[in-house]
């Protein structure tokens, strides 16, 4: 019983990182309806510059996840300014939101992820990097008769903080207000005022700066950080994007989060090398069940 | 003798509007049949569950005495029911010529065999019938040309030559009149005239009136889902009830 | 243009292919006398296979297949445990090894084929990556990380094949015999079909064709032509490991055919040639440790300056259909057939 709470809270919070990287596709997704490839990217370039500051200040966890959080919102940005900007070359919404303009930004995002990764893979080597080791977060917590390290904690906790920041900022703020306003319906926004190019470039920023957060508190809570960490939690969260309809964030956390509680709970029953093959089976179930993903709903964008 | 397409007390409701309700309308073969009726009265959905892309929730279609609701649109356009749609929905990215051929592709309905050498015939077949199609509505110089690129008007003769392409018995024809100018309208009227005089059934769907009423045989009124008059285009004219109907709704 | 104007140029181009794919390169490559050159012509033809069958589900069709390598990889393998295990030779295991995976394919093809655009590219996503966690990890079968080494070279009744230039050639006589089977597929009616349906699906069912059966033919097709490719590679490779097969070949394969023009045939071959050649030349040049991020720019230019890809589908499928006469052979055969009568004039 102690065994499975224990897989419960390691699943939650491997679902919250699911979750923060599903958001930056979800709300991606909206605005433009196109898949960004390289997020997955964005995750790494976090963990990374995470990495980097630790070595050269070590200054407190907050600090580094304010600046990881930061420096992801701006690599968001360049990564919008070169793979998407400039296919958006003409503002209909035939065109804002067509299948050329689909086809070409998922290649001009896989692109750039090629080489953002092969670029950090020359320039760190294609090994694993040991982040400092006191700064790690494994220091192991009782709760109760469950163990669980205070890294589950912290990015529990620092995910829902995230989560209910995003909330105000969608809910309570201009740039949330045209980013939902932009992700209804461009065309409407334009015409109303809303400037939708930067209104983009912040849907990068806010969504990026929350892939990167997720890399360093992973790479914090492994130890460890690799060029293509970012490949299986960016499937992972696309997976979580799809299931939950796309351009639902309620969605796509439920959804992040079931997969990663599912994922920690089969180790329960199989061996771990088969956990992600259960992530995977999960959603082809669900898709077969769900054609438009759990909360898909009747809007039809794609 | 038995109507060539025939619905019996066909209905749809979506939620709780009843789209579609109760209507009972047959054709011959060799009518052209106009179908006409304030916005939102049910013609397309109608249409929809003629051709099979909405299932109906009660009644029968009958093409032929056999009944095809039910059936999948593919199965119900090889029984010979051609379409165009409202919107015009051309394949933009292919050429003229190819766009044509898809409705001569359904007709054949060929599969992975097709590029077997017996069975060369059959794209023979497919190339004579696209070209006759594209010959009759005027298209044949513009058949190289990518279908993104001809004019509006052209598209829609395009449209109407991929759904005869598809030889059909019964071509159901919505809105072609829709966008054209004054000219465009009347070309359009000679044009569907002469393929009624060619011996093809047509039901034809229509906003414009003078359109409908200068060449049909036979004017179906539908409003609010219901079939309220069935007639010559003058008693159509004449009637109260669809007087009322018109006025009605477009106040 | 007269009917023997059009049969010449078709000969002339057959002509031009064959004579390079069987005698001027084999002649370049013996100049350059090394036999790992020998080895990187075979990986460009199985990848140009792999493109092509991607090219017909994908560029044709519109189905967005992130899941390629999942087929291939089935190929790979179903070879690969033939010939150690029942020692079947190589001319038992290719057919074999592609109908494993053509039927492989069709059986993902049932449930996931009323899925639309990203869904079903998800859905492939997924199975893609469930075949490689089981190839990772299904140690008795697959060997799991270590892989499956062949022994016993090409045979074809007892003719060793496995020599550089034997072996080039028949890779070269397959990888040609498959792509003119996708060609003739893709470039006849049955790809105006294929191609109705990535344009417009419903409307496409509207004129007759029957959408999902389509799918699922050309998905199963694909998947056939891939797991030959997965068996060509197990044999000339003389060994497979799921390395082979992940995400990032299908990855690979899909910017193949993007970089060339999606639904372009020779254009998906032209990337193949591209993205496995480049990487060749470059370290030829001592630029190895640049060549994925070379690899990465080029695709960026070209998706930035050349949207339709390098050769697009326009031009691609106007030149094939002169030159080869599938379809409607030359442009102006309209004017021959109908004379006076058809300028009807109704605009």
């Amino acid at each position: 019983m102690d065994y499975y709470l224990q897989q419960l809270v390691i699943g939650l919070s491997l679902g919250m990182v699911y979750a923060l990287v599903a958001i930056g596709f979800t709300l991606i997704f909206g605005v433009l309806n196109v898949v960004n490839f390289a997020h997955g990217e964005v995750y790494t370039i976090g963990a990374f510059v995470g990495l980097l500051i630790f070595v050269s200040f070590a200054p407190p966890l907050v600090v580094v996840l304010l600046v990881v959080l930061a420096v992801g919102a701006m690599t968001g940005v360049g990564l919008e300014r070169f793979a998407f900007k400039p296919f958006r070359r003409f503002n209909d919404e035939a065109t804002l939101k067509s299948r050329a303009m689909r086809e070409a930004t998922l290649m001009s995002s896989l692109a750039l992820s090629i080489v953002a990764r092969e670029g950090i893979e020359l320039f760190f080597g294609s090994q694993f990097q040991s982040l400092p080791l006191k700064h790690m977060l494994n220091s192991p917590i009782k709760i109760g008769p469950v163990t669980i390290v205070d890294g589950d904690l912290i990015i529990f906790g620092t995910s829902f903080l995230m989560l209910a920041g995003l909330q105000f900022v969608l809910k309570h703020t201009s740039v949330g207000l045209s980013i939902r306003a932009v992700s209804n319906n461009p065309l409407g926004a334009r015409y109303v005022g809303v400037n939708t190019d930067r209104t983009i470039a912040w849907t990068f920023a806010v969504g990026s700066g929350m892939g990167a957060v997720a890399g360093i508190l992973v790479g914090l809570y492994y130890g460890a950080i690799f060029p293509a960490m970012g490949f299986t939690p960016g499937i992972k969260a696309f997976v979580a994007m799809v299931m939950g309809g796309l351009s639902s964030i309620p969605g796509a956390v439920v959804c992040a989060l079931i997969i990663g509680i599912s994922e920690a709970m089969s180790s329960i029953f199989v061996s771990s090398v088969w956990q992600d093959l259960v992530a995977y089976a999960f959603l082809i179930i669900t898709l077969i069940f769900f054609p438009r993903g759990i909360f898909g709903g009747a809007r039809e964008r794609v | 003798m038995s109507a060539f397409l025939e619905t019996l007390q066909l209905g749809r409701t979506f939620g709780g509007l009843k789209a579609v309700d109760d209507v009972s309308i047959a054709i011959q073969q060799g009518e052209l049949v106009g179908l006409i009726g304030p916005n939102g009265a049910g013609k397309t959905t109608l249409f929809n569950l003629i051709s099979g892309f909405t299932a109906p929730t009660s009644g029968e279609v009958r093409l032929k005495g056999e009944r095809i609701d039910g059936l999948t649109p593919h199965d119900i356009a090889q029984r010979g029911i051609g379409r165009t749609f409202q919107n015009l929905r051309i394949f933009p990215n292919i050429s003229v010529f190819d766009n044509v051929t898809v409705g001569a592709i359904g007709h054949e309905n060929i599969g992975l065999g097709s590029i077997l050498p017996w069975q060369k015939a059959k794209s023979d077949r497919i190339t004579q019938k696209s070209f006759e199609a594209l010959q009759a509505v005027g298209l044949l110089e513009e058949a190289d040309q990518l279908a993104a690129n001809i004019s509006y008007g052209k598209r829609k003769y395009l449209e109407i030559a991929r759904a005869l392409a598809m030889q059909p018995d019964l071509l159901i024809l919505d809105e072609p009149a829709a966008g054209l100018n004054e000219t465009e309208t009347q070309h359009l009227a000679s044009f569907i005239s002469r393929l009624h005089q060619e011996g093809r059934t047509i039901i034809l769907i229509e906003h414009d009136m003078r359109l409908v009423m200068s060449i049909c045989q036979r004017v179906i009124v539908l409003a609010s889902g219901r079939k309220i008059c069935d007639g010559t285009p003058d008693m159509v004219q004449k009637d109260t009830g669809v007087l009322e109907a018109y006025l009605g709704v477009d106040e | 243009m007269n009917a023997s104007d059009t049969s010449h140029h078709r000969w002339l181009w057959t002509g031009i292919i064959l004579t390079g794919l069987f005698v001027l390169v084999p002649l370049l490559l013996s100049l350059a006398g090394r036999s790992y050159f020998y080895q990187i012509a075979n990986t460009i033809m199985i990848f140009a296979l792999l493109a092509a069958s991607m090219h017909l589900v994908t560029g044709v069709a519109g189905l967005l297949q992130l899941g390629h390598a999942a087929f291939y990889g089935i190929g790979g393998y179903c070879a690969a445990l033939l010939a150690t295990h029942f020692k079947l030779s190589f001319v038992v295991t290719i057919p074999l090894a592609g109908m494993m995976a053509g039927l492989i394919a069709f059986l993902v093809a049932v449930p996931t084929m009323r899925l639309v655009s990203i869904y079903f590219a998800v859905a492939t996503l997924g199975i893609g990556q469930m075949l490689h966690v089981i190839t990772l990890n299904w140690v008795p079968v697959t060997k799991g990380p270590n892989g499956i080494l062949l022994f016993g070279g090409m045979k074809v009744f007892d003719i060793d094949f496995s020599k550089p230039v034997p072996a080039y050639y028949l890779v070269a006589v397959i990888v040609a015999a498959c792509i003119y089977v996708i060609h003739c597929l893709s470039h006849s009616y049955y790809g105006n079909a294929l191609r109705a349906l990535r344009e417009d699906d419903q409307c496409a069912d509207a004129m007759g064709i029957n959408t999902p059966r389509l799918k699922l033919e050309s998905f199963t097709v694909s998947g056939f032509f891939a797991g030959v490719a997965g068996a060509l590679w197990a044999h000339t490779a003389g060994y497979i490991s799921p390395a082979d097969f992940n995400f990032n070949v299908s990855i690979l394969i899909l910017s193949m055919v993007v970089l060339g023009g999606l639904g372009s045939l020779p254009g998906s071959i032209l990337g193949a040639i591209i993205l496995i050649g480049l990487p060749e030349v470059l370290r030829e040049f001592k630029a190895g440790d640049f060549r994925n991020i070379i690899i990465g720019i080029v695709l960026f230019g070209v998706i930035l300056f050349q949207p339709r890809g390098l050769i697009g589908e326009v031009s691609a499928l106007d030149f094939i259909r002169n030159q080869f006469g599938l379809g409607r052979k030359a442009k102006n055969d309209a004017n021959k057939t109908d004379g006076k009568q058809m300028r009807v004039g109704w605009l």
